[in-house]
């Protein structure tokens, strides 16, 4: 090879080398944001830990898929979703012919009523009471077709578009399910709030 | 303007900031004029935010964040 055509390949090895760890910076920045998705996506802490170690183990080596300016956090998602599949999540019933009775308002409906004549605001006060476990608990009540929504719109801040894209869903399907999930959500707590009350 | 059960069914996309301007002006227009309505926004509103804090107040293990450190390709 002449010196010419040496350089340029080091260049270009240079540039790999440089673009790989400016990659690998970029996902380590953000495995925060992709544990906590992960941990409310799994039952446990320690499944959670495993797959988001799977999870970087496999971006790394994939890295050269990923495209420059794309949104790199549902990226790495993506990658999680399918291993946590792969690794044997069954597909659930089909939870959009579950019948759902209650409406948007049922959780508030509900504390109103088991507030009595509290005055205003004895709702809220009722929420407060729920501790953090009760609201962990109550999350990883709901089924996870739907948890995952919940998990990656309303914890994770991805547009409906974005969860589609990650879960391979439709869209349609992202917003019937956030619909359901967040009333599932809701029932699961006024229980518990309830049963506090 | 829409009646109660509008506003309910457009509660939730509007907290999601999806509903369309009009749809968006419609719903905040029943908001202001009818106090059941607001009342239930406000606690849902609280609610996300509730359900969010407690959500993510477990942090990332430290070991984990060492290990996937130790996953990346070693400098040559």
């Amino acid at each position: 090879m002449s010196d010419t055509g040496s350089d340029t390949a080091a260049r270009r090895v240079a540039a790999e080398a440089r673009d790989r760890v400016r990659f690998e910076e970029d996902a380590l920045a953000l495995s925060d944001q992709v544990f906590r998705v992960a941990r409310h996506m799994v039952g446990s802490r320690e499944e959670a830990e495993d797959l988001v170690q799977e999870t970087y183990a496999r971006a790394f080596r994939s890295w050269r898929t990923f495209q420059p300016g794309t949104n790199l956090r549902a990226w790495l998602l993506r990658i999680l979703t399918n291993l946590n599949i792969d690794r044997g999540r069954k597909q659930q019933r089909t939870p959009e012919t579950q019948p759902l009775e209650e409406g948007d308002y049922f959780l508030y409906n509900r504390l109103e009523e088991a507030a009595g004549d509290g005055g205003v605001g004895g709702e809220e006060r009722v929420i407060e009471r729920l501790s953090q476990d009760d609201i962990v608990n109550a999350l990883a009540a709901v089924p996870h077709d739907f948890r995952d929504v919940i998990v990656l719109v309303d914890l994770g801040d991805f547009s409906y578009q974005d969860a589609a894209q990650i879960l391979d869903i439709p869209i349609g399907t992202v917003m019937s399910r956030l619909h359901r999930g967040r009333r599932v959500l809701k029932r699961e707590l006024a229980e518990t709030a309830l049963e506090a009350d | 303007m829409c009646d109660c059960d509008g506003c309910e069914q457009m509660m939730q996309p509007y907290l999601d900031k999806a509903l369309t301007e009009a749809q968006r002006l419609e719903a905040e227009a029943h908001l202001d004029d009818c106090s059941y309505c607001r009342k239930r926004y406000r606690f849902e509103e609280t609610l996300r935010v509730y359900v969010r804090q407690a959500a993510v107040e477990e942090p990332m293990p430290p070991e984990l964040k060492e290990r996937l450190a130790a996953l990346r390709t070693p400098l040559i």
